[in-house]
């Protein structure tokens, strides 16, 4: 097995080439025969723009030198629409090209290859075109923690091996009222902390193969072995609890209280924030779907939300 | 003094790169980190031995990339939310003191000692955020080692000048320098983004009634000051008793009893950690 086929891609690709080049065409067909990635071959310009439209694919490699347009000006037509931004696009070029230079600013591309090129160097430029794109695309804008799409990847990956494992939701109590009362920003502040706190807890289980990501806003997940879960519950509410309260006014944290409004309107006053925990536990593969996962962790997490205080609730049914 | 010599001084200053520590604290340091057995408290308490530690700890955890400016003033806090990750980026990027400054070893045993005698007082007054004190207390000559790696031929004319004509170290900066070693402080903690309750302990330690937001920590540090020269533990530059500021043991409701109460606890105190030897 080459090196680079040891870094495999998380599901098939799709990937539409658009070039008149023949072996261009011929080398990229060539280089993927175990399925990871589907190419999809368009000789013209104009002939692939509809069927980019319509069916959008994983990566878009175009031809700097298509014949029948520009291939910068078939990137900007496609990027300039907000739902085709994520696409990654590379493109392909000529040395003699590059040297006349080419509005490099407006162009939305995201890779270049120089061609004449090699098969090896394509394909590892392919390669970290894709992985690139998805981690961007995933990630949290905020904490930068994996969102939900590899969230719900990682936790079906792990039932479908049916491997044991606990998965922990965690979100925070009263933090729409600290939102509310000291503004966005002091909001965020606060979720970079809890996500600080979270990630290094579970980091500090060496050998263990652990999970952390952030569904978004005040909601985050964690995957860690079942043996393992409790004490990370403990130490992530622990640390939390004291370092939480440096976040609010001196005169707020004295008092131990904040005056917000509530969801009616109405001023009422709130406890500092805490942290809720719900564990859901998949043991000898009792988890066939990750919905399954969800739902018994949101009825969990009711529990741990009746006590104002931080604290973490285990799912009781893990035998 | 010119201004613009001041501000050349000044941004000298803050370009600060690397500022070294001890040998033996930096070995020890990095030994727990590579036990995966060892606790955040565990490390916190090592590293709070340490002003350099604790100041790069405290500075990487504020910077604005973590996306909490200015929030955090504890070095068991700044541990949690770094990671042991990034504490070991700290550990390989911090340079281990040369020949040229090591009568400085005297620098931290007084500074450890200020820690400690700073949060005693704080106890005793009753205030609610020892750590602050105790970490304000820790850092306030912090200055003193910024400039003796930026401006080591100030640092000499310094030095000279405080053994000839018997001035303290403070007064023999403003007169080479043009500023003293708080001032310093108060530059750097706006340029770390140091919390204010910090930034107002190491800024005001010598003149505790300037303090506008957290007089009580300039104060508590002023007396630890003032004390752990009083026991002559380690050196803060100079050989002289500091000049207490009549108004901080008002400030602080503290009666002379207060005062020999404190002093008898410290004593006992300075006598655990004479043991603790930094070279």
């Amino acid at each position: 097995m080459s090196a680079q086929d040891a870094c495999r891609l998380p599901r098939p690709q799709n990937v539409y080439l658009l070039s008149a080049d023949q072996e261009l065409k011929n080398i990229l067909t060539g280089l993927w025969d175990d399925g990871q990635l589907r190419l999809t071959c368009f000789e013209r310009g104009r002939g692939a723009i509809e069927v980019l439209f319509n069916e959008l694919p994983d990566l878009l490699i175009v031809d700097h030198d298509l014949p029948d347009m520009p291939g910068l000006d078939l990137v900007n037509l496609v990027k300039s629409e907000n739902v085709y931004r994520q696409l990654p696009v590379i493109l392909v070029i000529r040395e003699e090209s590059l040297l006349t230079g080419a509005d490099w600013c407006s162009a939305e591309v995201d890779d270049l290859i120089v061609w004449p090129s090699t098969p090896a160097r394509l394909k590892a430029r392919v390669y970290l075109t894709i992985a690139r794109a998805s981690r961007a695309f995933d990630a949290n804008p905020l904490s930068k923690l994996p969102g939900n799409t590899s969230i719900i990847q990682r936790i079906q990956e792990m039932i479908d091996r049916r491997e044991d494992f606990a998965l922990a939701y965690a979100d925070l109590d009263y933090f729409k009222s600290f939102n509310d009362k000291y503004g966005f920003s002091r909001g965020d502040e606060v979720l970079m902390m809890s996500a600080r706190i979270i990630v290094n807890t579970i980091r500090g289980f060496t050998g263990v193969r652990s999970f952390v990501g952030h569904v978004g806003g005040d909601d985050f997940v964690f995957i860690l072995p079942p043996d393992k879960v409790e004490l990370a519950c403990q130490r992530i509410v622990e640390n939390f609890d004291s370092i939480v309260p440096h976040f609010y006014d001196e005169d707020d944290r004295a008092k131990g209280y904040i005056q917000s409004t509530d969801r009616e309107g109405n001023m009422r006053t709130f406890p500092l924030m805490a942290i809720s925990i719900a564990v859901v536990f998949n043991i000898g593969g009792r988890l066939k779907h990750y919905g399954e996962a969800s739902q018994i962790a949101m009825t969990l997490k009711k529990k741990a939300k009746e006590n104002p205080k931080s604290n973490y609730v285990l799912d009781k049914r893990q035998a | 003094m010119a201004e613009d010599l001041k501000l050349e001084r000044k941004n000298q200053i803050l370009a600060v790169k690397d500022l070294p520590t001890l040998p033996k604290v930096l070995d020890e340091v990095s030994r727990l980190v590579r036990d995966p057995d060892s606790s955040t408290e565990q490390i916190a308490k090592l590293i709070a031995m340490d002003q350099v530690l604790s100041a790069k700890v405290l500075k990487m955890v504020n910077s604005p990339i973590y996306g909490f400016p200015g929030r955090i003033s504890s070095i068991h806090h700044a541990l949690v939310l770094l990671g042991f990750n990034v504490l070991r980026g700290v550990i390989v990027s911090t340079s281990v003191m040369d020949i040229m400054l090591q009568n400085m070893v005297g620098l931290w045993e007084h500074s450890v000692g200020c820690a400690l005698a700073s949060a005693t007082v704080a106890r005793h007054v009753g205030l609610k955020d020892v750590e602050d004190v105790s970490v304000a207390g820790l850092l306030h000559d912090l200055g003193k080692v910024v400039c003796a790696v930026q401006l080591p031929e100030m640092k000499t004319s310094i030095e000279a000048m405080v053994k000839a004509q018997d001035v303290t170290y403070i007064d023999a900066e403003k007169a080479v320098m043009g500023f003293g070693h708080d001032r310093v402080n108060a530059w750097i903690a706006d340029h770390w983004k140091l919390p204010p309750a910090i930034k107002e302990g190491i800024s005001y330690h010598h003149k505790p009634q300037l303090a506008r937001l957290y007089p009580d920590v300039a104060c508590c540090v002023h007396l630890g000051d003032f004390m752990v020269r009083l026991f002559e533990y380690g050196s803060g530059g100079d050989d002289s008793v500091l000049y207490l500021e009549p108004d901080v043991l008002k400030k602080l409701k503290l009666k002379p009893a207060d005062l020999e109460k404190i002093l008898d606890l410290l004593a006992e105190q300075f006598l655990e950690i004479a043991d603790l030897s930094f070279v």
